[in-house]
């Protein structure tokens, strides 16, 4: 351990001195792990509900587009709850949002459908040739979550006590991967749907681009995953983009893109869906959205 | 190829002492091990601790490997199967990747799908297939690149070695 330590630290001043040669995979999977180490100091895996107004403050000096949108926003949202940026933030928020809603809700009937369809991935994933073992921990520690947020058992949880599971690593964790899981699962079962997708992001195979930039923590979300998630789970996602751009006719406007279920577009019913996760998209980052 | 299998590895009694979510996973990564093993790979977890694994890997037929046993340990965390194991040769190696292996798997592209039957057949793969733009063994990856014959009249060196250290 003496010696592993030794070898570590010697590296750095090797590279230093312009000797990339000796800069090898541990030193750069140590700096990582000391910048993880840095955002968790600065804020939880998923922080308190704040006002709008905190999310203004934090662009008092900086641009006026930024500002007039947050004021936008505010006619429509009340609260944002912030995520860690590690790479899991799109997962993580996904994860609360969920557990929350129901939690609020106590919607059986949707606890009931988000089963059959979690049912669902766990067949995809066994004919893709996973072993049981290797996913089902994660599953039903999901499923725990999801039994325990329905109020009225001995096991039922509280909104505080989701927050605090949802800040518990060994539970956050568990989670954030059993969403992986899932994600990845529904992409190499429609392979052929996801691949120009894929190609146009990262110029990589399905099956490349699963075990990079899904199955692996900290790994960052894009429009695939989302797409994948959704629609494996059938739940809608909304999510609100917050960047600089603006609308040619001057005007500034805040974007926002639907990820609607295929299952629930292809019906036709014509009703408008009202998502109940709204994530705040800023360049690289999700955070959680309360509309009024 | 069918691997002779070691009867160390067959020896029962890892005990779990407690039953946290990595250990009970590592007695499914036992049993599939067991019931399923790759060609070429066996491993167990030492006699009282099941965070601690011996590990053989054979060198693949066909390759200046073909013949050499190698010993690895594989030493878990509580962590597992969010975290990697670190896995090391015990025994002599002549390898671009090997000391801390550097294996994209093992590092940060490590996910709870890979199972220690899935380690040990990606290290082995690794055997014959070096990634030298990320060498642990500067020696032995500028020899695989510039002077093939003989880097592998070192690896045969190391395949004689293996059948004799212990």
């Amino acid at each position: 351990m003496a010696k592993q330590q030794e070898e570590s630290n010697s590296n750095p001043a090797a590279a230093a001195a312009g000797d990339w040669e000796n800069f090898r995979d541990d030193d750069i999977m140590l700096q990582h792990s000391a910048i993880r180490a840095e955002q968790a100091d600065k804020i939880p895996f998923l922080g308190d509900k704040e006002p709008l107004s905190a999310l203004a403050a934090e662009y008092q000096s900086g641009s006026s587009i930024l500002l007039e949108k947050i004021k936008i926003l505010d006619e429509k949202y009340s609260a944002i709850r912030r995520t860690r940026g590690d790479g899991n933030c799109f997962f993580r928020s996904f994860m609360f949002s969920y557990l929350e809603h129901i939690l609020e809700t106590q919607d059986k009937a949707e606890v009931d459908r988000v089963k059959a369809n979690v049912e669902e991935c766990r067949k995809t994933l066994q004919s893709l040739g996973y072993a049981d073992f290797t996913f089902e921990d994660f599953f039903g520690l999901f499923l725990e979550q999801l039994e325990n947020v329905i109020q009225g058992t001995d096991a039922s949880i509280s909104h505080d006590e989701l927050v605090e599971r949802s800040r518990d690593q060994s539970i956050s964790d568990y989670v954030v991967m059993f969403f992986r899981f899932i994600t990845s699962g529904e992409i190499r079962k429609r392979a052929e749907f996801f691949e120009p997708f894929i190609l146009g992001l990262n110029n990589a195979t399905v099956d490349q681009f699963c075990k990079s930039s899904v199955e692996p923590m900290g790994e960052e979300s894009d429009h695939v995953h989302i797409i994948a998630l959704s629609d494996a789970l059938g739940v809608p996602v909304r999510v609100v983009y917050l960047d600089r751009s603006s609308c040619d006719t001057g005007g500034v406007s805040v974007n926002h893109h639907d990820f609607v279920p295929s299952a629930l577009s292809s019906g036709g019913s014509g009703l408008e869906i009202n998502p109940y996760i709204t994530l705040l998209y800023r360049p690289g980052h999700y955070d959680i959205l309360y509309p009024k | 190829m069918l691997a002779p299998r070691r009867s160390s590895c067959c020896r029962r009694g890892a005990a779990v002492r407690m039953s946290t979510p990595a250990r009970k996973r590592l007695m499914r990564d036992f049993k599939r091990l067991q019931q399923d093993p790759p060609a070429g790979i066996s491993g167990a977890p030492q006699d009282n601790n099941i965070m601690l694994w011996n590990a053989v890997i054979f060198g693949p037929d066909d390759t200046p490997w073909d013949g050499g046993t190698f010993k690895l340990t594989l030493q878990f965390t509580e962590d597992y199967p969010n975290k990697p194991p670190t896995v090391r040769f015990v025994s002599r190696m002549f390898h671009p990747n090997n000391g801390s292996i550097c294996l994209d798997i093992l590092q940060n592209q490590w996910s709870p799908i890979y199972d220690v039957a899935a380690i040990l057949t990606s290290i082995q793969s690794l055997l014959c297939d070096p990634n030298p733009n990320s060498p642990a063994n500067s020696e032995a990856a500028r020899m695989f690149s510039e002077n093939k014959r003989e880097y592998n009249r070192r690896v045969r060196e190391i395949v004689e070695q293996s059948w004799t250290a212990d």
